[in-house]
Order: C-alpha cells, then structure tokens, then sequence
C-alpha cells in the first residue's frame, strides 16, 4: 500500500516527522517498509491487517499510536447517515445470495459533469502511483485510498428501468457466459464469479469485488451515476481472482475481509466527495444488508497473560495506554474482592476484525510498546540428554564416506521423470519429483570429472555420494546412493535405503565432526585448460620449491593452480638427477581462454626455465 | 591413505547449528517433505482460501487429494506434537528441525525453489517472547560472533501470534557491521498447539524458522543462493576448511 505523507498529513494537526522517521516508527511497531521516497511509503500490509490498513486512515491510525499523536479528525468515528435497509423510488436492488454479498448499497446521483479532476485529487493519486481517470472516477479512488473501502461508478442511463425504477441485481454467473472488463479484456465466466447485472436486462456490469465492465462504462457525456459501495464476500473474492488471473485494488480489499460496516462510510464520503468534484445531486440510495456484522465480542485479557507471554514486566498503565492509543475500547474487571485491576474486558471498534482472541491483544501491548523493550532471556537447561541419534547416524555415514575420499553432492529434487508429477512445475523440464539421486549423481560425476583438475589433487579419483529424500510411487524416503562402492566394506558402504531405526542405531552417541570454513572464493564459469611440464633438477633440498617459484613467476594471474603430479625416480638420492612434472591450470574469470594463449604463456615459461638452466623434458 | 572428500558445506553448517542448539537442550526432529494440506497449511492456522496461504508460492502434485513439496519446516511442529501427544508425552518440547523446503518462484541470487531451512519449536508451561530472544541471540552470537544481537519486527503468520521478523546483527571481520534479515518467528498460535492436541490453556511456546543458505551466505560472503544445490563440487571447495 502506498501512502503519500502530505495525505497523511491530513490526519494530524501537528507536523509529522520526516519520512525516514515514520518509516522507522512503522517497521518497528507495525509493518514492514518496502520503499520510501520524501512524498512516499510503500507499506507492506500483511493479511492480518488488510481489512483496515489498505487505507491512509489505517496507516494514519497506526502513526498515531506509535508515535502517541493525536488525529485531528477520524472519518471512521463521525456519524454515518442510518443507510441499512434503505428503500428508494429510484433504485431497485436484487441479491441473490447474501453469502457472497453480504452488503450493497447504490445510489443514483444526477447532474454532473464528468471532467478532469482538480490539482489536489491528481496529485494525491499520482503521488501513490495511481492515474487520474476523470473527476468521478478518482473520487471512487480516492476515498478507497483514503479509508479502505472499495467504490465503483456506473453510467446510470446505460442501465434499463425497471417498474420506472434502476434496477441493479447481484447473482453467479452462468456457465460460459462473457464478460468484457473496462479495459477491454474479455473474459468466460463460471457461476465460481458473481456478477452485477443490469437488474432490467440481465446484461453483466461488473465483476463483482472485482472490476467494473464496459457496458456501463463513464464518459465525458455522462450526467447521471450509479455509485456502488458494497461488501463481497473474501473467499468468494479470492477464488473469482484466482480463476480469471485478476488482481485488482477491490479483490486485493475484499479477499481479506473489510468489515461490511465500512460500506456506509464508503458511501458518505464518495458521495460527498462527487458533489465537490464533479457536482450533481443524490436523488436516491438503496441498500441491502440482510445480516447485519455481529457486534464485537469484547476480548478478556489480563496482565497476566500478557506478560506471561511476552516475557515483560508492564504494567497495567502501560497496557492501558496501548489500549487507548489504538481506540480500543476497555473496561476493568475485578479480578476478587481484595485485588483490583490486571484484568480487562477489551472491545476492538469495527474495523479491526482481527482482534478475535487474547493472544491477539498481547502482540498489540507487544509492539505498541516495542520488541526492543523484551528482555533476552536464556531457557533454563533441561532435565535429561537431547536426541539428536537419528540425525546423527547420517552424519556418521558421511564422516566414514568422506574419510575413504567420498565428496558430498547436493542436488535438485525435481527430475525429469518419476513416480510423482507437479500440477505446476517451474521448470516444465523437470515437471516430477526424483524417485531416485541416480539421475542427479551421474550428471554431477560426469561434472565433477570435468572440474577435478580445479579442485582435486592430479591422482584423486572424484567419487560422489549423496543422501537425500526420493519420492519413489510407494512413499518417500532417505537414500544413499554413491558413484562407486567404498573400499571399507562396512556398514553403508553401498547403495542403501536409510530407515529410522538403523540411523538412529548407528548415530548414537556419536559426535559429528565439526569444521570451520573459511571465506567463500568465487569460481570462474569459463572452460579452463591444463597443461603439463616435466624438468630434470639436481635433487637438492629446496630445488623444487625454486622450480615452482619460476613457473609461478612467469605463469601470470590465469594460472589458477599448479599441482605436482609426478617425480622421477620415486626415491632419489642427493646430487643425483630427478625428474618433477607438475600439472598447470589456466582459466580466466571473465572470457573463455584459446589454446593459442596458454601456448604463449607455456612458452614464457619454458624460456624462463632454459634461461635458469632447467633441462626441460 | 586415500585424500579425504569433503562434505557438503550446508553440511558443515547444520552440525555447528546442531551443535549450539544442542548445548541449549534441543532434540533434532524430521518430517515428510512431501506434506499433506493439513500439516503444511491448514494445522499450521493457514485455511483453505486465506490470503495468507499467497504468502508463500506453493507447488502441488498431481494426485487426489494434491498433496504439496513442503513450503515450510513448520509442518514438523505438528507431525512433532502429534507424535509426542499420541505417545503420551506432553510438553516441555524443544526441538529444532533443518531440512529442505520449496517454493514456487521465480529464481534469482536470493531465491531458489529448494533450500533448507532451520526449525524450532519450543513448547512448555512459562514460555515467552523474550525466551526466543534470548535463544536466538544466543545462537547468533555462536554462529556468527559475540558482538552478535538478535532485534525484532512486527510480522505476521498464521501459526504464530504474536508474529516477529527476526534481524541478526553481523559484523564481518574489518568492516562494519549491519542488520540482517534471517528468520520469522513468534508465539505459537494456540490452534496450532490445539491442532496438534496439545492443551493451549496449560502449555505456550515461541517457534522460529529461517534459511540456512541464508547463514551461510551471511557468513562466508556466498553471493548467490543458487550456487547451493546444483551437485558440482566446486563448490565444496570453494571454501578453506580446517577441522576442529
């Protein structure tokens, strides 16, 4: 959700502080801040709270109970005309199922003039990223932006009459019927989508909770509206999005449940708003709202319990002024006779559907009053031994492998093929989850052979093993699978199937070795290219280090290592004549090396050894 | 003598975690990675037709009922207290749970469809907030250098309430220090703990969960998650190694 600051602003006599600022007051006590700009905040509102925070008044309420400043006015708490059950001349309404509509209201407005809209309303809007319409289509916006409920306009003279009345009707869509959106996207419905029709020929306007249509459709010749402000049930919502890949600014709303009070609101303010914009007058409004939101069960918590969880000391004024800074409507309850307070029967206002349960009220004391406030606190040791054997027993079966020379491998549980299909794989290619790590160590040997010159000392012989998950059709389970059978032909030497029982056998009281790793060195993804040079030296202590020293010196930065892989005679005596080969490797970090650069380096070096006097071989 | 291989460094990186949380008293527990609805999601307070399950891409099978490649090791504090409960043994329950989770996203340096995760679940009679804190601070401080602290964000999850973000302080060595994204965490939600059959009116407890690529990345200056998991051993060795 993004917030502009000087629409914030709004809500506060006293100057807010600077971006930054509130920026951190609402990562630390509310929500997360994803981008901030000198005009702008992008909040991140998580689910629990996009029923009330999708709006500027939801933030503007969370600011003032952080930073404990007063607003100067709350459109949630000014009377809203008595709406429910309102009756029109002009207006007909017909929902077919209250469960998927739980609120709707619509009222005809005739007599304005559709136009741009004036500076303040454009500039609000585009400040969040949003762009103006028309006049009356941004005060649909607006007030969305402004308090969370979502609002829709149509052009009333597109819509039939009805015994002389407009007449608007909710209901499922039928099986294959279509939908042509607003902006010209066209759409095959199933009854899963509910539908505003036009109530006098049955032609869909709207996606219900969703977006509007073309048939009904503002232009700058419109004088006469029908504005909507409604309640469409969440999941009903939600699954309608899914269905036809639709996100819209309403579904995002709906899906999470406003609470359908905030309809009358919703109306009170665009229409207001439409008048001063874009004048016109309200001739009619009808509403239905069969099942009326239940009042809020009030919330019994106790001092208590909240820092029996939070792990604090607080007291009751403390918690009391979290209550009262977040409009949260209290009474004290007499815990006996002899002791007063501690106790509090808390009743959240209507917005705020989220508060159901104590715990819920813990984490409003919690960050109300900040996490950095929670002391750290040690657990106290336990009775007894951890258990730790089965995974242990794994741990053991490495240790043995790689002491024989095994190199562990991790690699991808999705495969091309196997027993078990993904209904939406990333990777069309590898669409299954692997029945076996066959697949996956044979690619990573044929790899690792190719890459042991990096890696690996010229005479070791790479083997892989790894032990991980497989999803085989009768049910998954931990394998070993290695590249060859281990020279020590004890237990998990080969191929095998790795059951609880004999891991937990096998790992306990063992202790895994540990290892300190050092920093990570990036390697490079060109091809590399080895070469070979063998020298005659009279042995003598140190005359192989001298040797190395020259092939270093000479060889430039694209050596990468250089390895010994011979000498000849194996046990040579002093001053008699031995011969050492080592192993180059050349690779650069950003460009595939020719052969035809090595052959220059090679050369390089072979000069600088005759010119030490080095008997090349 | 046969030169010895090498493991795996999030290996390496499981044991010394292992190693701290077991001298804190936590036991290792494992779960399927292939779950079911009800201990991925809905156990977890995650319903069906929540926008809180669009808070993690999920991948299902093909199967009736579909089942899903974990998304979360979370799924194992309920596979963990149903197990302890059907046995017989109520809390104190404390264990941690590394293992691989997957999401369906789009992938870049920081984010890949398998990695592995850390777990905790601590359950008893006077368990707070401030004791994941104190246990979290305490791991940071021996994974990643006593200057270490743990600091706290609002969030939310469905299986905990209150929901935290949970910040590492790092301080690599000769440069300055900073705050680090690393783990959510909270008090387990009670219909989490009720899901489970455990009593939410006698026991609470905090859980926390975060990536362990992610510490290894952290620690040892990995500059792409997707460097983890692709079977070549240069990887193994792109990292000196000494044994303790």
């Amino acid at each position: 959700m993004k917030v502009s600051l000087k629409w914030l602003q709004t809500y506060f006599d006293a100057p807010l502080p600077s971006a930054h600022e509130l920026a951190d007051a609402l990562t630390f006590h509310a929500f997360e801040i994803e981008e901030e700009t000198d005009t702008m905040l992008d909040v991140k509102v998580l689910p629990n709270r996009s029923a009330d925070c999708l709006s500027h008044r939801g933030i503007a309420k969370e600011i003032s109970a952080i930073l404990n400043l007063p607003l100067n006015h709350d459109p949630l708490r000014e009377p809203v005309p008595e709406y429910a059950a309102t009756v029109s001349p002009s207006i007909l309404l017909h929902v077919q199922n209250e469960r998927t509509c739980t609120r709707y209201s619509a009222a005809l407005v005739q007599g304005v003039k559709v136009g741009p809209s004036p500076a303040w309303l454009k500039e609000a809007l585009e400040t969040v990223g949003q762009r103006s319409i028309n006049n009356v289509v941004d005060a649909t916006n607006y007030v969305m932006l402004d308090i969370g409920q979502p609002l829709h306009a149509f052009d009333a003279k597109k819509l039939g009459e009805k015994d002389g009345r407009r007449a608007l009707g909710v209901r499922a869509a039928r099986e294959g019927e279509e939908f042509t959106s607003l902006t010209g996207e066209r759409y095959t419905l199933t009854p899963a989508v509910s539908l505003i029709v036009d109530g006098a020929h049955d032609v869909p306007l709207a996606l219900a909770g969703i977006k509007g249509g073309k048939a009904a459709e503002l232009t700058t010749e419109t004088t006469d509206l029908i504005i909507e402000s409604a309640n469409f049930d969440g999941t009903t919502t939600r699954r309608s999005a899914q269905l036809l890949r639709l996100w819209t600014e309403a579904s995002m709303r709906f899906q999470n449940r406003p609470s359908p009070e905030l309809v009358g609101y919703g109306m009170r303010d665009v229409l207001a708003l439409i008048q001063e914009v874009a004048g016109g007058e309200v001739v009619g409004l009808a509403d239905t709202y069969p099942t009326k939101q239940p009042t809020i069960e009030p919330v019994v918590t106790s001092r208590e319990h909240v820092n029996g969880r939070l792990g604090t000391e607080y007291t009751d004024q403390d918690i009391e002024s979290v209550f009262t800074r977040l409009d949260l409507s209290f009474v004290r309850l007499s815990v006996s006779e002899t002791q007063e307070g501690g106790l509090w029967a808390v009743t959240p206002p209507f917005e705020r559907t989220d508060l159901t349960i104590p715990e819920d009220l813990v984490e409003e004391v919690g960050r109300i009053m900040g996490y950095d406030t929670l002391p750290p606190t040690e657990l106290p040791p336990i009775v007894g031994k951890p258990d730790q054997n089965r995974y242990r027993g794994i741990e053991r079966i490495k240790d043995q492998l790689v002491e024989q020379g095994f190199i562990e491998v991790s690699t991808q549980s999705f495969a091309k093929k196997g027993d078990i299909t993904l209904a939406n794989p990333l990777d069309v290619a590898f669409p299954a989850l692997r029945a076996s790590l066959e697949e996956n160590l044979v690619a990573a040997l044929a790899k690792a052979k190719y890459v042991a010159p990096l890696v690996l000392e010229p005479k070791q012989k790479p083997k892989l093993f790894e032990i991980g998950t497989v999803f085989p059709k009768e049910g998954e389970h931990v394998e070993l699978r290695m590249t060859e059978q281990a020279l020590d032909r004890g237990e998990f030497a080969t191929d095998d199937v790795l059951r609880d029982e004999k891991l937990i056998a096998f790992g306990t009281d063992y202790a895994p070795k540990q290892y300190e790793l050092g920093a990570f060195t990036p390697y490079s993804a060109y091809p590399f290219i080895t070469r070979d040079v063998s020298c005659w030296v009279l042995g003598k202590t140190g005359a192989e280090k001298e040797l190395e020293h020259v092939i270093r010196d000479n060889a430039g930065k694209l050596l990468i290592r250089l390895s010994q892989t011979d000498v000849y005679p194996a046990h040579a005596i002093e001053d008699s004549k031995i011969s050492y080969t080592y192993r180059l490797v050349f690779q650069s970090y950003d460009r595939t090396l020719t052969d035809g650069e090595v052959n220059a380096i090679m050369e390089q070096i072979y000069t600088a050894l005759r010119n030490e006097e080095y008997d090349i071989r | 003598m046969t030169a010895p291989g090498r493991l795996h460094p999030i290996t390496i990186a499981i044991r010394e975690t292992a190693d701290i949380f077991g001298r804190m008293g936590f036991s290792i527990a494992t779960g399927p990675e292939l779950e079911d609805d009800w201990h991925n999601f809905t156990a977890l307070n995650v319903p069906a037709d929540h926008p809180a399950r669009d808070m993690q891409d999920t991948f299902w099978t093909k199967e009736t009922p579909p089942r899903v490649p974990r998304t979360h090791t979370s799924s194992v504090q309920i596979r963990y207290m149903e197990e302890q409960m059907k046995k017989g043994i109520e809390p104190p329950y404390r264990i941690i749970v590394p293992g691989k989770v997957f999401r369906n996203e789009a992938t870049d340096a920081t984010h890949e469809a398998q990695f592995y995760q850390l777990e905790g679940l601590v359950v008893g009679t006077d368990v707070t907030l401030a004791h994941l804190k104190g246990t979290i601070e305490r791991f940071y401080r021996e994974y990643f250098g006593e200057r270490s602290r743990a600091r706290f964000r609002p969030s939310f999850f469905g299986f905990t309430e209150p929901s935290v973000e949970i910040d590492a302080w790092f301080e690599p060595k000769g440069k300055e220090g900073k705050w680090l994204e690393m783990s959510g965490g909270g008090m387990v939600h009670p219909h989490v703990l009720e899901n489970a059959s455990v009593d939410s009116k006698k026991y609470q407890g905090f859980a926390f969960g975060g990536g362990i690529e992610r510490l290894l990345m952290v620690k040892y200056g990995v500059p792409d998650v997707r460097l983890f998991h692709t079977g070549d051993i240069r990887f193994n060795y792109a990292f000196d190694k000494t044994a303790l």
